[in-house]
């Protein structure tokens, strides 16, 4: 039997592998001080980016701290290349019982490593409008839980959340991922 | 009797009525002419103004920035005075003060902005201004819109009129009013004598000088550039006043630029003071004087390039010379005491009528026809009106549509301050066949002229914070070092809200160099160092580094803090000097932040900088 390359499969495990090189998720703060030049933060691999010290000068005055390690970051690539590896499997992995078992169970795993990395930073940012230093000298800004996509108010600023290139091209992959195994590749 | 008087009754009606039409369309009238007036210099908030306008500071020792329409005071560039508001030339150890100390002193007379031309346009780079009291020139950068440079002018007092040499800023021409003896000895019995001065706009040196008999005033170069022109009055050479204006006719003066250069480069100019000099009695065909009537004042270039119109002060008249040739083409009637003309983009020339108070507008073409229509329009102004100058009305590219008059007195134009009025600048509408009167803005002393640049030349130059520059001082490695038996070293950063170190110790006398950094990244976050009793106030802009030294004074507890509010905690953004008697037994160490590690406490000073 000829092997063919399922293509949904392999753009999905070039999509994820990508991700690792891209902002994952990101953050854009407006205020009236700040006009027509938004603060913007992201998450990649390495860690926060962005405009990082005048978001730390800024937080100092709420008490708000950028968390100081995320040492899931350091284990992201550990996820991300696995399923990599099991989506290229998957697509060259023809139309066997076994391959067909390869493929659900890659998919399964892709949707429990979103789940979970959502969950993650959901806590991050839980933990950053909660765990804040009581010694700030502003005590005006009450706690606050930015959600993982949208907007939320803290202090004078509107915080936008939203998921980066890096966080769309994941979405993406599982979505192809899905047709490729709808489609019942190759 | 009883229908007359009914008819008498409606007749009274009638005419009250229309009487009442009458007066109601007047004051429509006057209320729509004052909205359109409103409508054209209002700018609204978050809004810019068209223009940047420059105008000298005049006794100030400065430039005003202005808005265009607006007349929105948007910024002084302090120049030859010390402001303390901007951190400039305060302290006596500062490098720029003691630059203009040795220069001439701390305070100038700003008379003509002239910024640098590329195809004869503003190009947004650089503006030069006269310091007519100490006969200097400065060039104000236009992206960070501050003084780079200040300059001494050689054999030279009373720097008055300055021009860049069209179109593409080849020098900057300054005249020197006050004669001087040419040797520079006051037992010389020769008659006095005056220099125009070529320098070099990148390095501001002066190329070479070119001596003129007479009191040397306004500048303008031809728009090719062959030719440097300046009024000059007082060829009797006289020095007491009275006799300055007993001859009819006084000159132009054309320099010819391209001579004077071979002329100096064949050799033939003399040394003085280190800078070439060229006589034009020994070098023939430099300079020409062109005869106009007495005492003459203003010298402006057509933007077509063809002519330049020299304005009569003593002469009803302004003479329009040929800018090629030489040659006078006309010399029409104006009005009293012509002193200064601009132009629009229609082949009009306002000139300013100091005794009569007034803008006349008339026209260039007709005017050399010897047409008896060249007179357009005149409008009067409050009062007693120098310059004007119409928006790019030196430049090769006339806007024709703003038109501002620098009058001399304001009287009773704005709510009375005490004896000393302010002064007084009113925008005029020049888009019309007819110009009207816009607005009036009032500014502290005393604008003499002004140019005006789009915005659009400017906005996208301008820096708004500063690349960390060599000697920054970067966060981390702020410390206090002794660098001598009497001198410390203090390398200090500073960002919302805090100074570090927040402290440091000294003993009294010791010499202090302070290195200070605004780390800051963001516009318009400048922050301020004032240091209690030592004279102290220094400005920092987002990325800007300044190093000050200055000797500790009496033992005590110094605060500094920050004079630009800045943050929530402005007011908590301070550190102590503290200053240890002569003889003290505290030891006193250096300090380095990187060295501060948390909860390791370095002997001498206490914890200090952990905040970040």
């Amino acid at each position: 039997m000829r092997s063919r390359l399922c293509l949904p499969l392999a753009a999905a495990a070039a999509l994820t592998a990508a991700s690792l090189a891209l902002p994952l998720w990101g953050v854009r703060m407006t205020a009236p001080q700040y006009p027509d030049e938004p603060l913007v933060l992201h998450v990649d691999r390495h860690g926060i980016g962005g405009d990082v010290q005048e978001v730390e000068t800024l937080q100092q005055y709420i008490g708000v701290r950028f968390p100081q390690r995320m040492p899931e970051l350091a284990w992201l690539p550990v996820p991300v290349l696995t399923l990599t590896a099991l989506l290229l499997a998957g697509a060259v992995a023809g139309r066997g019982p076994a391959a067909r078992a390869l493929r659900a169970t890659t998919i399964g795993l892709f949707v429990l490593f979103l789940a979970a990395a959502a969950g993650l930073v959901q806590k991050r940012l839980y933990d950053v409008g909660h765990d804040r230093d009581p010694n700030a000298p502003i005590k005006a800004v009450k706690t606050f839980t930015p959600p993982l996509v949208g907007p939320t108010k803290v202090g004078n600023f509107t915080v936008w959340s939203f998921p980066h290139v890096g966080g769309v091209a994941l979405v993406a992959a599982l979505v192809l991922a899905g047709v490729g195994v709808r489609r019942g590749a190759p | 009797m009883k229908i007359r008087t009914i008819l008498l009754v409606l007749l009274t009606m009638a005419g009250t009525a229309a009487g009442l039409q009458l007066l109601g369309c007047q004051s429509a009238g006057a209320s729509s002419s004052r909205a359109w007036a409103a409508d054209k210099v209002y700018v609204a908030p978050g809004e810019h103004d068209k223009y940047y306008g420059f105008l000298s500071g005049g006794q100030s020792g400065s430039v005003f920035v202005v808005g265009i329409p607006s007349g929105r005071l948007l910024r002084e560039i302090p120049i030859f005075e010390p402001r303390a508001a901007v951190g400039y030339a305060v302290h006596e150890n500062d490098p720029r003060r003691r630059e203009l100390m040795a220069t001439g002193g701390v305070w100038g007379d700003t008379h003509h902005p002239a910024p640098s031309e590329t195809n004869g346009v503003y190009d947004g780079r650089y503006l030069w201004i006269n310091d007519l009291a100490n006969g200097r020139v400065a060039r104000v950068r236009l992206d960070t819109f501050e003084a780079d440079r200040i300059v001494k002018i050689p054999n030279l007092q009373g720097a008055h009129g300055i021009a860049v040499v069209s179109p593409n800023t080849k020098y900057i021409f300054v005249n020197g009013e006050f004669e001087q003896p040419t040797d520079g000895l006051t037992t010389n019995p020769a008659p006095y004598t005056s220099v125009v001065a070529f320098l070099d706009p990148e390095s501001m040196e002066v190329k070479f000088q070119v001596r003129v008999n007479g009191n040397i005033d306004i500048a303008d170069s031809s728009k090719d550039g062959r030719y440097a022109f300046s009024t000059v009055y007082n060829l009797e050479q006289a020095k007491d006043p009275e006799s300055m204006f007993q001859y009819d006719r006084d000159a132009v003066a054309a320099i010819d630029i391209p001579a004077a250069e071979k002329a100096v480069a064949e050799g033939k100019a003399r040394l003085q003071n280190g800078v070439p000099v060229i006589d034009p009695d020994e070098v023939p065909g430099i300079l020409t004087l062109v005869p106009v009537p007495k005492n003459p004042h203003g010298i402006n270039a057509t933007p077509d390039g063809k002519y330049v119109v020299a304005s009569g002060k003593l002469s009803p008249t302004v003479t329009i010379i040929d800018a090629r040739t030489l040659k006078i083409v006309a010399e029409p009637e104006v009005g009293l005491g012509p002193l200064h003309t601009t132009f629009d983009d229609r082949g009009n020339a306002f000139t300013s009528l100091f005794l009569d108070s007034q803008v006349v507008k008339w026209n260039i073409a007709r005017a050399i026809e010897g047409a008896s229509d060249y007179i357009v329009d005149r409008i009067n102004v409050h009062y007693n009106i120098g310059h004007l100058q119409a928006v790019g009305g030196e430049t090769m590219d006339p806007k024709g549509d703003f038109l501002l008059a620098l009058n001399k007195l304001s009287k009773d134009q704005y709510l009375p301050v005490g004896p000393d009025m302010p002064e007084a600048q009113e925008l005029i509408d020049i888009s019309g066949e007819k110009m009207r009167m816009l607005s009036s803005f009032p500014t502290p002393p005393e604008p003499h002229d002004a140019v005006f640049m789009p915005a659009e030349t400017l906005k996208g130059r301008v820096r708004q914070t500063y690349d960390l520059a060599a000697d920054a001082v970067a966060e981390g490695q702020e410390s206090v070092v002794r660098t001598g038996p009497r001198s410390v070293h203090v390398r200090m950063t500073l960002i919302r809200s805090a100074y570090t170190p927040e402290q440091f110790q000294v003993r009294e006398g010791d010499e202090v160099t302070l290195t200070i950094t605004n780390v800051e990244t963001i516009r318009d976050m400048t922050h301020g160092f004032a240091l209690p009793d030592h004279n102290m106030n220094i400005s920092l802009p987002p990325g800007f580094t300044k190093t000050i030294t200055f000797t500790a004074g009496k033992p005590g507890v110094y605060w500094y803090y920050c004079t630009n509010f800045c943050s929530a905690l402005h007011l908590e953004m301070r550190g102590r000097m503290v200053v240890q008697p002569r003889d003290t037994t505290v030891e006193i160490t250096d300090w380095h932040a990187a060295q501060n590690v948390k909860g390791r406490q370095v002997p001498g000073v206490p914890s200090t900088g952990a905040a970040r």
